[in-house]
């Protein structure tokens, strides 16, 4: 008997191991470093003072909005059908190439699949391995008054900042501080194996739905890691954009310069034309909409209110179609008194039937208030 | 069993090749239209499809017959009669299997590297990040490939070890071993699951993809050799220990 329980000891031993190995390796994984403390002054001035101009790494963007996750496979989803949901429900890895303000290089990998966002100078690419196309634009002598739907990566903005990297959404978190925001330093944290301070922006209006905006700061070079984005009432983050991988090198050359394969069907496009819808994904919606009002323009919005609970209103007509047309997004719209609404943790959109669209990081009762007021 | 395997891409390949109305961009597996274009992606689209039925299938066989094939046959005690002890039986047997995962992805690969080659032309080949490499590396692109799926299936295949160890029925392994690996794919797609899908051995079957990108990214690799080799610890210490105090009576 006793020899029986020694046989099956190893068969106990290999598996508590294992256990302990994983247990321990989270547990390292979440522990905190210690760095000299710094006040959110002298973190938001490194963050201004930082010098990255090249860099390969991998970015896994997370959204938990509340919304329905929408198949991106299976019977029924028609190849290009992505729409701008997909980067609002689930999680999304790309890997991301900057060398210098000129070129850069987004990898958007999908399952058996990958979206290439290619930029070199003057030239952008976007390519899709699933039904392999190709656009390709080129920058137009002068730049128009940039659409709010479109990627902010238009020229002048066809730069590798304007790259969906948490720099840039940081940075645009950061650009809106003003005497409505709180921002403390809120210790240190490890990200993508570095070590990085942690700044927090509190809204202090009570109004949005924005709870804090945390911000992790490489503690050697000043570059943001990371942006957590929770909303009231929601444990996980709503939003999160983050470094897995982060290699400060400057990456191969070749990876810049894109030829379309052959076999792929090319469309050559002078900018301003809206890029392949599924391509113009991975920078535009989320960024675009998480940020604070001010710098989201479109022809004849109006913003009222200041700050994190400031309410954009579209004129009748001026709605991007692809909020009314786009099959998806009208499954997760809810009818409300006057009209429609997309309602998620973090934004709410109305969209009346008169045309008129309101939107805001603000309950919904804020947004109807605001529309019955004008 | 490895002819079926084999058949696998010949089929595909012959199909495309009859089939008038060019398959559809993004319809049906992976690089599917791009075949009539170059014939290197035969192996490629075959592994795609072998991957998630044909290989576990033909794999949770060989491993479900291990141990229990020979207690069924009533060899299994004349093999311990042999010096050589329970341990070393039961890792010359999942030797075994583990040439087996190798050969039959290998027989795919090469059946449908075979197969293009011989009815489609053969160019430079096109990755999922859009740029093309010479033949020369999309053939040593192939063989990391195949390389990645045997290493995929050597977690099944312990578990088939596992429970071969269990019963003197090889049918009931076998179908135990290939009803797991369905099980397995099936709650990897249920999203609700989602804390568990890292931990499944099916988890990273399809992560072969991420050798077709520019340049390749080794995480899944990685991850996936990790992955494997846990469930091999586990399943391993697990047949050992039941193995070791089987009454063998057949």
């Amino acid at each position: 008997m006793a020899r029986t329980r020694q046989r099956w000891l190893p068969a106990l031993l290999i598996p508590l191991a294992l256990a302990i190995a994983v247990l321990f390796g989270s547990v390292q994984a979440g522990a905190s470093v210690s760095l000299p403390p710094k006040t959110a002054e002298e973190i938001l001035a490194m963050i201004a003072r930082t010098e990255v101009r090249a860099l390969s790494g991998t970015v896994q963007q997370t959204a938990e909005l509340g919304l329905p996750e929408v198949p991106t496979s299976g019977p029924g989803i028609a190849p290009g059908a992505v729409s701008a949901l997909e980067f609002l429900t689930g999680s999304h890895t790309a890997r991301l190439y900057v060398d210098g303000p000129l070129r850069a290089r987004l990898q958007v990998l999908d399952r058996m699949a990958e979206r290439d966002v290619v930029i070199n100078g003057g030239d952008a690419w976007f390519y899709n391995s699933r039904d392999n196309s190709a656009t390709h634009l080129t920058a137009p002598v002068k730049p128009t008054v940039p659409d709010k739907h479109e990627p902010p990566m238009l020229p002048p903005e066809m730069t590798a900042p304007d790259m969906p990297t948490p720099e840039a959404i940081a940075g645009r978190f950061l650009a809106a501080v003003d005497a409505s925001t709180e921002v403390t330093a809120a210790g240190s944290s490890t990200v993508a194996g570095r070590s990085a301070y942690s700044l927090v922006l509190n809204p202090r209006s009570a109004e949005t739905l924005v709870d804090s905006v945390t911000i992790n700061v490489d503690s050697e070079t000043g570059l943001p890691l990371a942006v957590d984005v929770r909303a009231n009432g929601q444990a996980e983050p709503a939003y999160s954009l983050a470094y897995t991988q982060l290699d400060l090198s400057t990456p191969d050359a070749g990876l810049f310069n894109f030829t379309p394969p052959p076999g792929a069907t090319v469309t050559e496009k002078v900018l301003p034309v809206k890029p392949v819808p599924s391509m113009a994904l991975p920078s535009a919606p989320v960024p675009d909409h998480v940020r604070p009002a001010p710098d989201v323009r479109g022809p004849g919005a109006s913003v009222t209110g200041k700050g994190w609970d400031s309410v954009i209103s579209l004129p009748a007509g001026s709605a991007p179609a692809e909020l009314t047309s786009n099959p998806q997004l009208s499954q997760a719209l809810q009818p409300v008194g006057g009209g429609r609404a997309l309602t998620t943790s973090l934004l709410n959109v109305l969209i009346l039937d008169d045309g008129r669209v309101f939107a805001g990081m603000v309950p919904l009762e804020r947004l109807q208030s605001a529309a019955a007021a004008q | 069993m490895l002819i079926a395997l084999a058949a696998v891409p010949v089929l595909i390949a012959v199909a495309v090749k009859l089939s008038s109305r060019p398959a559809a961009p993004g319809r049906g597996p992976l690089f599917l239209d791009r075949i009539t274009q170059n014939g290197l992606f035969v192996a490629v689209t075959a592994l795609v499809v072998c991957v998630p039925l044909f290989l576990p299938l033909t794999v949770g066989v060989v491993a479900g017959d291990t141990i229990a094939g020979e207690a069924n046959l009533g060899t299994l005690r004349y093999l311990l009669l042999a010096p050589a002890g329970r341990i070393r039986l039961l890792l010359v047997k999942y030797a075994g299997a583990v040439a087996f995962c190798f050969a039959a992805t290998a027989t795919v690969a090469a059946s449908g590297a075979l197969a293009g080659v011989v009815l489609f032309p053969v160019g430079p080949v096109t990755l999922l990040s859009g740029d093309t490499v010479s033949v020369g590396e999309s053939a040593l692109r192939s063989l990391l490939i195949a390389a990645y799926i045997t290493v995929s299936l050597l977690g099944l295949s312990a578990i088939g070890l596992l429970i071969s160890t269990f019963t003197d029925v090889p049918v009931g392994a076998m179908a135990a071993t290939i009803v797991l690996s369905v099980v397995s794919q099936v709650l990897d797609n249920l999203p609700q699951l989602e804390w568990l899908h890292p931990w499944l051995f099916s988890h990273y079957w399809l992560g072969f993809a991420d050798l077709l990108r520019q340049p390749i990214s080794w995480t899944s690799f990685g991850e996936n050799a990790l992955l494997q080799a846990g469930y091999i610890a586990v399943c391993g210490a697990l047949a050992y220990a039941k193995f070791s105090n089987k009454d063998v009576l057949s």
